[in-house]
């Protein structure tokens, strides 16, 4: 039973975790721009994220060992430094842009100010840091995010042509740019590197050891299952609101939208107390996965299962990345445009984090029975060639569509 | 050998703004504000239509419909500093006074959120604007 209750509160958790903004404005954005033949660059890259998620919290139940101890043992000093910087940059400028986010939907309840609502959210954030448990982090934000349901709901009351879904699920040539911007940009969206190595450390919070492999693989499985459904869902919803108005959705007010046109204003409440929680669940993944990486890469004591005030380094750091991220999202920088930014300019570092995980995982030494089976290692190192190939075309795509325009 | 990189460093750079900065408007460019403008009328629309049928909340209808005048707004700066000749100047003096029109009729929904009878009027005149933001960009 007990068993049961874990498998159930950590995929809740991992369907909290796994939309963010960024999730949001691409899977809205697609929708708008493109609309159902983009749905298939969702699977794709949930698929990724599930078998790179599974592969790590396996790691981190025999091995103990989170994503950025795996990056500094294989890199070598200059390697994973280099690594950390990239990852610190995107992971802050992502928090900014989560903090902004924040901002912007407490601002719709209210309508004060929206700076005045950043400042709202990043002491939101910290107070819950610093008062709640590790798992009741997870669990509250996880619990309210799937408020997000109203965009599953959405779809289906809207009527959708289910044979164009059906076939949106099946990858297409296409020549236009901009298909393949948003194709890139959703299979990102999902593979955000955040992700992983919040996944990987909170296995180590969590205490993970080979016992917890069934709570791993549902977590992962099920977690970024439902998730991707979810995406799915705002894509699809954002289809047939968005597209037919020749709307593009640029902030997070015309995503909260997609969900007042079908069910009026108790779906748009709905759905901003779902884009808060998930929002903020994410903001708090962003935190502690920029200071995890820190610690981890300088050998400090970590983690939320230590007394903070046990551990100032870390604490520090994750007060600073908070106050860098609040910074940032108090210059005024458009939180969406700054999502757009993270997104694409994340997948050229998408191979640094996920070969150690490869590297690792295939390692008889360190993982004994556990290591890959043939399908993890066909899937694994597929997605690490479909990751390397992102990792040259997002850039030019980006410039070459003007961002999606 | 540090010199010659940073003159070729220099001239780079120079190119580079050189070629972001100044010239004439291209027509793909002022489609493309315009197709900002027919966005943010058609998402007008939609939220006034909500407004005129109490299905929203008047925070939102607010701060929203700010943000999206505040878009306008922000393209109209853009279309009024930029430069054009012929044809593509013509379409973008239409285009900063639809800007103009669009922010106004916005403006409409952040004062009057709670007003079903100014939604309906903001729904019909920003539907009317953004098709005739539509209209403008045809052709471009």
């Amino acid at each position: 039973m007990k068993t049961v209750l874990r498998i159930a509160l950590g995929v809740i958790a991992a369907i909290g975790g796994f939309v963010d903004i960024g999730d949001l404005v691409f899977n809205a954005q697609a929708g708008a721009a493109i609309g159902y033949p983009a749905l298939w660059a969702v699977p794709v890259g949930v698929l990724g994220i599930m078998v790179f998620a599974e592969m790590s919290g396996r790691i981190v139940a025999v091995a103990q060992k989170p994503n950025f101890v795996l990056v500094k043992e294989r890199y070598g000093a200059r390697l994973s430094t280099f690594t950390l910087a990239a990852s610190l940059l995107l992971t802050v400028l992502t928090l900014g842009a989560e903090l902004g986010g924040l901002g912007f939907v407490l601002n719709y309840f209210f309508d004060v100010s929206v700076s005045f609502f950043i400042l709202v959210a990043v002491l939101g954030a910290a107070a819950a840091i610093y008062f709640l448990p590790f798992g009741g982090l997870e669990r509250v934000f996880g619990y309210m995010g799937l408020a997000l349901f109203v965009y599953f709901a959405a779809s289906i009351k809207l009527d959708p042509d289910w044979g164009e879904i059906g076939r949106g699920f099946v990858p297409e040539a296409h020549g236009a740019a901009v298909y393949w911007y948003f194709v890139v940009g959703l299979i990102a969206a999902a593979l955000m590197p955040y992700e992983i190595y919040f996944y990987s450390s909170g296995a180590v919070e969590e205490g993970w050891d080979e016992r917890d492999m069934k709570i791993n693989r549902s977590n992962a499985f099920l977690g970024f299952g439902i998730g991707g459904v979810l995406s799915v869902s705002i894509l699809v919803a954002s289809t047939q609101v968005l597209k037919p108005a020749g709307i593009t959705p640029d902030n997070v007010g015309s995503v909260a939208m997609v969900a007042e046109v079908p069910y009026g204003e108790l779906g748009l409440i709905v759905a901003l107390v779902g884009i808060l929680f998930a929002v903020g669940g994410a903001t708090i993944d962003t935190a502690f996965s920029a200071a995890y990486n820190l610690a981890q890469h300088q050998g400090w004591k970590w983690g939320k299962r230590f007394r903070l005030l046990d551990e100032p380094r870390f604490t520090l750091s994750l007060a600073g990345f908070l106050l860098a991220g609040f910074a940032i999202a108090q210059t005024g920088v458009d939180p969406i445009e700054l999502t757009e930014y993270a997104v694409i300019f994340s997948i050229p570092v998408l191979p640094l984090t996920y070969l150690p995980i490869l590297l690792v995982g295939r390692d008889r030494q360190v993982m004994g029975r556990y290591v890959n089976g043939p399908l993890s290692r066909v899937l694994g190192w597929g997605y690490f060639g479909l990751i390397c190939v992102l990792a040259v075309a997002a850039p030019v795509l980006f410039v070459s569509t003007n961002g999606g325009s | 050998m540090a010199r010659r990189r940073s003159a070729a460093f220099a001239i780079a750079a120079a190119a580079v703004l050189w070629s972001g900065c100044g010239g004439l408007m291209q027509p793909d460019e002022l489609a493309r504000s315009i197709g900002t403008l027919e966005s943010s009328a058609a998402e007008g629309a939609l939220l006034a239509r909500d407004v005129a049928r109490d299905r929203t909340k008047a925070t939102f209808a607010r701060a929203h419909a700010r943000e999206l005048g505040e878009a306008v707004d922000h393209e109209a700066e853009k279309l009024q500093d930029a430069s054009a000749d012929g044809e593509v100047g013509v379409r973008k003096s239409a285009a900063v006074d639809l800007a103009g029109r669009i922010s106004e009729t916005l403006g409409k929904i952040q004062t009057a959120p709670g007003s079903e009878e100014e939604g309906r009027s903001a729904q019909r005149a920003l539907t009317r604007l953004g098709d005739r933001a539509g209209r403008l960009a045809e052709g471009l």
